[in-house]
């Protein structure tokens, strides 16, 4: 993809204020400033130590007996300490020209606290896989989701952003797809808060997220867990000075287009092309003229009106969009009260015409110890959100041809193609028409709220017990005016939800060391959880709109069967208990049981068990390890479990009785029939996964790598199998068939330099390999979409596989089809594909396996710098080997004479005298069935995208001091900045598909017929704290 | 600690949590309880075949000699079908399979429940039960003449009863449909009392004849023939006012599939029209099949059919208004002005009385009765060109062979578009001959057609059985017919 547009603006007033800086640091009364560091510990002299002034530019290090001298220092100033494992030492000069000092080892990464279910954890005593990342700028990232400022960041965790639109929720799979008809989203649990959505939490409310990839990590999350578990842990007050802090960006998103739309009469010659091929293989004489003459067929002429105009519509439709984004935060504490409190406001505005996501949230915490014995405390977390959406997808407007104009006319509606020539061309109306015309907008009030206590009962027992309530209100209108419509017919509808979601949890926890060696934690809950939602939803009859002032549906006539309320609720009953026991934190083990029962299931099988076991030997605490050179941290681990999927929506075992409609007498009267077989039996699909990892640190845990390789296998697959359709039914929910996902994992964590200059990677790496391993007695299932793609579930095969013919050529000639294996009623031009079989013609038999929408690796690459008051990082995201199915390529290639892309054409077979490169078949709609059933249209969706780059400068402490400040750092962040991707790919988006992806035996993941493009987004933003 | 007991003490209402039931849906539980159940379940049998038969046309007109499908057409496998490659796995075998069996399916739960209501009237209980069996007939007779013989399934299977259920002989099919008729005959009110669009005695005692047709009985065809005049059906007048929404209702229909534009309407009447509409009928046609010159040409000048069945020039509706109309046939048979693209109100009539006279015609000529077979014929013929100027004479038709010619023929001009035509030339093993080629698009300032050669083959006379049906069934179960394996 051709790197255009690319560019950065520096807003002049950020060079002056770097001017200031740079001149004002060197203006001060100097002096020597000269000493020692040694090590606390050991009180070994330490090299290659940073030493800076704070605020100023100057700096050393000390040299291999740990001295140091630094000249141009003053009196005022202070000196910061810094090293690689050693905690960072702040002392003021005070006048002082001497200064030791000894630094005390860092409490290392490896005892940093991680989140697992229901506690934490040393991450040095972890046993099982589970991946953190900590919000360091991830709120500076320009994106209205959180989702999509992870992408890359975690092993094992795939992010796509399927939908390019403002709001639009991405998708996450951790360690690949196992179930086909429940679904195979994560579990996300917010501040303990099982079952949140990422979309109602403020990435700058955001402290540390975590994602527990294996079984046994998840499976203390039971019935949920099976898809991984997203743990977000939200920022709390700490102990000290009132913090105030403000995070702020504004800046623009331009969308990367395409570039090789074609107008004028270059448009006009492309279109005689199409309609002449399409005439020859009507048996018409392609000599007679193309306009005016009676002897070709009106569908076969070209109207030369279409020459004129050099519209692209791409360009009209896409235009620069800002995006803003506002936080403010209040934390702080005493010794038993702590608190922190924010607002949030974030607008992000599409780049298609009349797109936007706009959210507002408050977050509220408190915490208040009131006696060594009690605690407790609260939390609240109202956001609303406001969306409006596209009614189309991109290919339906996009496609619009060059001769139309964007330009209203004088009566104040907007042309549209029929206006210029009444047949062949598109039947819609103008693009603009559409989007100014409809108002699909939705808003949630969602509000997340936890009241917990907890006692210390005795020392290291500890109690807690809480109430958490998400409720969210969400309201749906929508609204097409006539005038946006191809049929000229007004429709609208609105629909309101209410869901409530309660969870009382309670857990005994047990924490202690007995005689500095056996470590010992255990826990012990139970958790009751009840949803209830309610629907309510209104339609009108189409075309009944008085007029197109008033929006509201009171004027219109209401349709009885698009109107209703429905309600429904869900329950669940848990017991869990887990003991983590340590020998000298040198032998670590774990295990843990739950138990779920669940009102989605009958009562024969309503509870499920989910238990895992796991261990770690961490080889570098052995004695006989200590004197090895190099390697300063050696960790292998094994772990195993069970977790399960219960996304199946409710009372699915229960033959549910549905309404049906006719009309006797011709009015509409409501009937009824049984809508799905009732299944008793029908219990949890679950998830066994085995994880062998190793940790190793070098160079004193400078060098980190963590791998992983897993073995997951997914059975009792709730799975709407098919059965015979004189059951009355064509698919019954059982629990049947098998996938497996076997992979590994590499992350790997380095400090590259750490002088004056800093320089640190992470760089992670994972390959997973989907296989359906049992479809419950049969050998394959083949799911057909009506242009002829299909989706084959084959034993040992990936599953939703593209499955269908293997071009290996054009017809060239009717000798060509005469003597090559064709489909029935082929013509020159139509595609040549492989006879699998060889029996001398083409037929199902012969379709292959031709790719998969799941990408074979990916990889993402963070590499952060510092260089004095500069910080910059950069986010790099790849995938390989996914492929796409990119139908829509099929509008931009002339049908109903639309607009064209040169790229999508100028290879193609026209005619025998201009027969293309022998490798693009003609690709007309009435040729379709000879092309949209082969790998034609299926492209490599694989990318390396420059996802994010911040370039932040932190102005001086004195300089922040002297404006009342802590700290003032003010950024440059950018989004695909780049954005690589393989020559044969058309789409907008290697990650758009259209059809959703895995969700039921009908699914047709990696169909993309319309998604929208991704942005470029610039943003400036500063970042103050009081 | 207060806490700690009444957290153990929630665990004792688990039930609270668990013991959940439906509040919006009723179960396989709590239906089928009352009178009123058993109406709401036998509209549903309705339902299924209302729902269904709009897109018979692609099975049964896209092979015959009366469709062709457009370039715009937007479903998958037209072409095949049109030139007679009929693959086991195209999508539409499976659908018309699927959805006849849950008609069939709804049917026989209707009939399994059927005693354990205890608050019927009257009559009511014979009603749906009747209803119900004149249902399933139906349903099995399309099945059975498109597939030949068939699972028969009379109660509600499992599982496993639905995958080990192996085709059942077409005598044994059409004994099961004779005797449902035979039942609902007996069980269902007259027309007079019964609302429109519901099955009724007359419409049973009909669809008997045209079974007894098919299986060449003449005598009994007869038999209920002769029932016939008690139901008082009758041709209409006009042909033309038998496609308005205003006289749906009338003494023609015998059995008609009832719509409502807007909430409950079919998408039949778009999917032959041109995709840009047809100025004061529809905003936006599905256009997916044309009429094909092969049966256009048919038509004679006077016959009142003629405009009726198809519209040869067309004007786009948003078209500048000094382009001039263009050479576009599309079928109009089912266009009737509606708003919703889609959703048109036309009922669609699954047996009239013009089919059923010239069911008459074929079971007299067949019982040696050509002079009365001729007067059934030509009171179609005469109605269509409002004189008696193009009734046939016996002269006509010296030999079965010409009678027949004149027959289909008429069956033809009459019926174009109503899912009768493959049926008649299968039958008759006319399509053997009749479909070796076939005329398609026509150029009128060329004045030839585009001719498309076809090989018919006598298997052809059954469709495939769906093969994602053969997968699903236990190996072996479901046989495929001859010709398709």
């Amino acid at each position: 993809m051709p790197v255009k547009n690319l560019y950065l603006k520096i807003p002049w007033w950020i060079t002056q204020v770097l001017l200031t800086v740079v001149v004002s640091a060197g203006a001060a009364r100097a002096q020597t400033i000269s000493g020692t560091v040694r090590s606390a510990e050991k009180k070994e002299p330490l090299s290659g130590v940073t030493i800076q002034v704070k605020g100023a530019a100057n700096g050393t290090t000390t040299d291999m007996n740990g001295r140091y001298s630094l000249s141009g220092v003053k009196p005022s100033d202070s000196l910061s300490f810094s090293s690689v494992g050693f905690q960072k030492e702040t002392v003021s000069v005070n006048g002082r020209t001497q200064l030791d000092i000894s630094l005390s080892a860092e409490a290392s990464s490896l005892d940093q606290l991680v989140v697992i279910g229901y506690g934490r954890e040393k991450k040095s005593s972890l046993t099982a896989a589970i991946s953190r990342v900590e919000n360091d700028i991830l709120d500076q990232i320009p994106t209205g989701r959180i989702e999509n400022a992870l992408a890359g960041r975690l092993a094992g965790v795939n992010i796509s952003n399927t939908v390019s639109s403002p709001g639009a929720t991405p998708i996450i799979r951790i360690r690949g797809l196992g179930s086909i008809s429940a679904s195979n989203n994560p579990l996300v649990v917010i501040d303990g808060f099982p079952g949140g959505s990422l979309a109602n939490i403020n990435m700058n409310d955001v402290a540390s997220i975590e994602v527990l990839k294996d079984a046994s990590s998840a499976a203390i999350y039971g019935s949920r867990g099976s898809g991984g578990v997203i743990i977000v842990t939200t920022k709390s007050g700490r102990t000290g000075k009132p913090k105030l802090s403000f995070n702020a960006f504004y800046g623009s998103a331009n969308a990367i287009g395409h570039h090789d739309w074609i107008t004028g009469q270059e448009f006009y010659d492309y279109q005689v092309r199409y309609k002449n091929r399409d005439f020859a293989n009507a048996g018409g004489d392609v000599s007679l003229p193309v306009w005016g003459d009676d002897r070709r067929p009106a569908t076969y002429q070209v109207n030369p009106v279409i020459k004129e105009g050099n519209t692209i519509w791409e360009d009209v439709l896409l235009n620069p969009a800002p995006i803003q984004n506002y936080h403010l935060s209040l934390s702080g504490g005493t010794e038993n009260v702590r608190y922190y409190v924010s607002g949030g406001l974030k607008d992000e505005q599409g780049t298609l015409i009349n797109t936007w996501y706009k959210t507002y949230s408050v977050r509220a915490k408190v915490d208040v110890k009131i006696n060594n014995v009690v605690s407790a405390g609260f939390l609240i977390n109202p956001e609303f959100s406001k969306r409006r959406t596209s009614p189309v997808t991109m290919e339906a407007i996009a496609k619009m041809p060059p001769f139309l104009s964007p330009k209203k006319n004088p009566d104040g509606t907007y042309p549209k193609p029929l206006d210029y020539w009444g047949t062949s061309v598109s039947a819609g109306v103008s693009p603009l028409a559409v989007l100014y015309g409809t108002h699909n907008i939705s808003s949630t009030f969602n509000s997340l709220g936890e009241v917990y206590l907890d006692l210390n009962l005795l020392e290291g027992l500890k109690f807690r017990t809480s109430l958490d309530a998400n409720i969210a209100y969400s309201t749906g209108e929508n609204y097409q005016a006539a005038s946006a419509t191809t049929n000229s017919v007004s429709t609208g509808s609105s629909a309101d939800t209410r869901n409530i979601n309660l969870i009382n949890e309670n857990v005994l926890s047990y924490d202690k060391t007995f005689n500095g060696i056996h470590s010992l934690n255990a826990i012990l809950g139970a958790s009751y959880q009840k949803t209830t939602s309610r629907n309510a939803y209104l339609g009108v009859l189409p075309g009944s709109f008085n007029n197109d002032i008033i929006e509201t549906l009171n004027n219109a006539t209401i349709s009885p069967t698009a109107s209703g309320t429905s309600k429904s609720q869900w329950g669940l009953v848990s017991y869990f208990g887990r003991i983590n026991y340590g020998f000298k934190d040198r032998y670590l083990v774990s295990a843990s049981y739950r138990t779920d029962g669940s009102s989605r299931f009958g009562p024969r099988n309503r509870w499920g068990s989910f238990p895992s076991v796991s261990a770690a030997w961490r080889i570098s605490q052995e004695d006989f390890f200590r004197n090895v050179p190099v390697i300063s941290n050696l960790k292998i681990r094994a772990s195993y479990g069970i977790a399960g999927n219960f996304n199946i929506g409710d009372f699915q075992y229960l033959g549910k009785i549905s309404d049906t409609y006719y009309s006797p007498d011709g009015e509409l009267t409501k009937g009824q029939a049984q809508s799905n077989f009732g299944n008793a039996e029908l219990q949890w699909e679950k998830t066994k996964s085995t994880d062998l990892g190793i940790e190793l640190g070098l160079f004193s845990d400078r060098l980190n790598f963590v791998f992983d390789y897993y073995d997951k296998r997914t059975y009792g697959l709730l799975y709407n199998v098919g059965i015979p359709a004189v059951s009355g039914f064509t698919s019954s929910l059982v629990n049947v068939g098998d996938i497996g996902n076997k992979g590994f994992e590499l992350e790997i964590n380095s400090v590259n330099l750490d002088g004056a200059f800093k320089w640190q990677t992470s760089f992670n790496l994972s390959h997973d390999k989907n296989k359906v391993l049992d479809l419950g007695g049969v050998d394959e299932v083949i799911n057909t979409h009506s242009r002829g793609m299909s989706w084959l579930l084959r034993i040992g095969e990936p599953m939703f596989s593209y499955y269908g013919y293997k071009l290996i050529g054009v017809l060239q000639d009717q000798e060509d089809v005469d003597n090559s294996p064709v489909l029935p009623g082929s013509k020159p031009g139509n595609g040549k594909y492989e006879d699998v079989n060889g029996d001398g013609q083409i037929t199902p038999d012969d379709k292959v396996i031709l790719g998969n929408f799941q990408p074979s690796v990916f990889m993402g690459m963070v590499n952060n710098f510092s260089w004095k008051n500069f910080d910059l990082s950069i986010a790099l995201q790849s995938s390989i080997g996914a492929k796409m199915y990119d139908l829509e390529n099929l509008y931009y290639e002339g049908p109903t004479v639309c607009a064209m892309r040169l790229s999508l054409i100028e290879n193609q077979w026209w005619s025998e005298a201009e027969p293309g490169d022998g490798k693009t078949p003609s690709t007309a709609l009435s040729e379709l069935a000879y092309v949209a059933n082969s790998d034609y249209y299926i492209e490599n969706a694989s990318f390396l995208a420059v996802r994010n780059v911040n370039l932040g400068y932190t102005f001086p402490t004195a300089l922040a001091n002297r404006l009342h400040l802590n700290t003032f750092r003010v950024y440059l962040s950018a989004s695909n900045l780049l954005m690589i991707t393989s020559k044969d790919f058309h789409g907008y988006n290697p990650e758009g598909y259209t059809m959703g992806e895995v969700d039921g035996i009908g699914s047709m993941p990696g169909f993309n017929n319309g998604a929208t493009p991704i942005n470029r987004t610039f943003v400036f933003g500063v970042n103050v704290v009081f | 600690m207060i806490l700690l007991v009444s957290a153990l003490g929630l665990a004792s209402c688990n039930d609270q949590y668990l013991d959940l039931l439906p509040p919006s849906d009723l179960t396989e539980a709590n239906f089928y309880k009352t009178a009123n159940d058993m109406n709401s379940a036998v509209i549903g049998i309705y339902s299924s075949y209302q729902a269904r038969i709009p897109r018979d046309w692609i099975l049964l007109e896209m092979p015959s000699d009366e469709l062709y499908p457009t370039g715009y057409h937007n479903f998958f496998g037209l072409t095949d079908l049109n030139s007679l490659a009929f693959l086991p796995d195209d999508q539409h075998f499976s659908d018309f399979w699927k959805k006849s069996y849950s008609g069939i399916y709804r049917a026989n739960a209707v009939l399994k429940n059927i005693e354990i209501p205890t608050d019927y009237e009257a009559t009511q209980k014979d009603q749906y039960t009747g209803e119900a069996r004149f249902m399933r007939a139906l349903f099995y007779f399309d099945l059975v003449r498109m597939f030949g013989g068939i699972p028969k399934v009379t109660s509600l299977f499992s599982v496993e009863e639905s995958k080990s259920t192996p085709r059942a002989s077409e005598a044994e099919i059409y004994a099961l449909i004779t005797d449902d008729l035979k039942a609902a005959i007996d069980m269902l009110p007259p027309k007079e009392n019964m609302q429109k669009g519901r099955a009724n005695k007359g419409a049973a005692t009909a669809l008997l004849v045209k079974v007894y047709v098919y299986l060449k009985d003449w005598k009994n065809a007869k038999t209920y023939l002769d029932k016939m005049p008690d139901f008082h059906y009758r041709l209409m007048d006009d042909f033309a006012a038998l496609w308005t929404e205003q006289n749906e209702d009338n003494d023609e229909i015998i059995f008609a599939m009832k719509y409502t534009a807007e909430t409950n309407g079919q998408p039949l009447t778009d999917d032959f029209l041109p995709y840009f509409g047809v100025t004061g009928i529809s905003k936006h046609g599905q256009e997916n099949g044309f009429p094909a010159w092969s049966l256009m040409k048919k038509y004679e000048k006077d016959d009142s059919r003629k405009a009726v069945t198809f519209t040869e020039y067309w004007k786009s509706p948003d078209s500048p208004e000094e382009e001039p109309a263009i050479w576009y046939p599309y079928v109009n048979k089912f266009a009737v002005p509606h708003t919703t693209p889609g959703s048109s109100g036309l009922d669609i009539p699954v047996l009239r009385y013009a089919d059923l006279l010239l069911l008459k015609a074929e079971v007299l000529y067949n019982l040696n009765q050509p002079d009365q077979a001729l007067t059934a014929l030509n009171s179609v013929r005469e109605r269509a060109f409002g004189n008696t100027d193009h009734d046939y004479a016996l002269s006509d038709i010296p030999d079965a062979e010409a009678f027949y010619d004149k027959l289909l023929l008429e069956r033809q001009l009459e019926l174009a578009f109503e899912n009768q035509r493959w049926f008649d030339l299968v039958r008759t093993g006319r399509y053997l001959t009749v479909l070796k080629q076939l005329e398609t698009s026509y150029n009128p300032a060329t004045q030839t057609p585009l001719v498309l050669h076809l090989d018919p083959k006598e298997f052809q006379k059954h469709f495939p059985i769906p093969q994602d049906q053969i997968d699903l069934n236990n190996p072996g179960v479901l046989e495929q017919n001859e010709g398709y394996k």
